[in-house]
């Protein structure tokens, strides 16, 4: 009984940190210019590399979120929602500590649609990250297709 | 890289995006340039002309002596320190960002010209500091990029303390 709540409860939370992942990567694969700037605006990345890491990060995140709810490279797609969520955390923490207001930047990059940086943002990306540490220290493998073992 | 290993699918994943994201921006028509380009000083200069589009513009040594003349407000970027050691006659300068806004409401509107400056031309906390003033709604931002080095150099009015 134990055994089949804790395989639904990963998949349940493969499905939710997959679908933030796709709905995350949307806005920002249609606007590269936009999200660019909004990386800059963190005054986090040095010696413009926010333009390289606005044409790679959201296809990152498009291709972890598929693979999460595909059931596909399930651990290396945990691993890289792990990495992504704390440097998230590290950038928006910087941002706050340094007393800058600005856009997140998180799912929506145009101007009307953004949302400020703030704590919630923060405890936000702690409960995803949360949720791939538990998938990525999962001892059941049902519903993954590719590797079937390690 | 055997793809069996947690680190393997991980560097996958890292190489993959690269190549995908790399790929789509060399053909897509909206594509950006690798590096983000830096300011570039600009010619010519309108700070009476109020607009509510954001300006974040960089000046040269010139433009910034035209600007102090005009009377418009210069915001120091630097630590404490250095601005009591000496900074441009009449450069605001608070810690916290929000401390400066106030500071700078008080003084004018969000549309009015502001000049920021730090230590040299290599110094990035100007250009951080229009940034972060830019968010926050102001529209006409001069980037002295000069800043304090060329300023004390020409020996143009300058004065110390807090």
């Amino acid at each position: 009984m134990m055994r089949y709540f804790k395989v639904k409860v990963i998949f349940f939370f493969r499905l939710i940190v997959g679908i933030i992942f796709i709905y995350a990567s949307w806005d920002k694969i249609a606007h590269p210019a936009e999200f660019a700037k909004a990386i800059g605006n963190y005054h986090a990345v040095p010696f413009g590399l926010e333009n390289m890491m606005a044409m790679v990060l959201p296809w990152l995140e498009l291709l972890v979120g598929i693979c999460l709810i595909a059931g596909i490279m399930v651990d290396g797609a945990a691993i890289m929602s792990v990495v992504m969520n704390v440097v998230f955390i590290f950038a928006i923490s910087q941002a706050l500590a340094r007393g800058i207001s600005i856009e997140c930047g998180c799912f929506s990059v145009t101007a009307e649609g953004g949302d400020k940086i703030g704590l919630e943002t923060i405890l936000r990306d702690i409960v995803y990250l949360t949720m791939s540490l538990v998938i990525l220290n999962r001892q059941e493998r049902r519903l993954e297709f590719f590797p079937k073992s390690i | 890289m055997n793809i069996r290993t947690p680190l393997g699918q991980a560097a996958l994943f890292l190489i993959g995006s690269c190549i995908i994201g790399f790929g789509s921006n060399l053909v897509r028509a909206d594509k950006i340039p690798w590096i983000a380009p830096e300011l570039a000083i600009t010619e010519t200069l309108d700070p009476t002309g109020k607009s509510n589009e954001p300006v974040l513009t960089a000046i040269s040594l010139a433009q910034a002596k035209q600007l102090f003349d005009d009377g418009i407000l210069f915001v120091d970027a630097r630590d404490d320190a250095y601005y009591s050691a000496g900074h441009i006659q009449g450069a605001i300068k608070n810690a916290f960002l929000m401390e400066l806004i106030f500071n700078i409401e008080d003084r004018q509107s969000k549309t009015d010209p502001i000049v920021v400056y730090c230590g040299d031309p290599g110094c990035g906390d100007s250009e951080d500091l229009a940034y972060d003033l830019q968010d926050s709604g102001y529209t006409k931002i001069y980037v002295f990029k000069g800043g304090w080095m060329e300023w004390s150099k020409a020996g143009y009015p300058s004065e110390a303390g807090q």
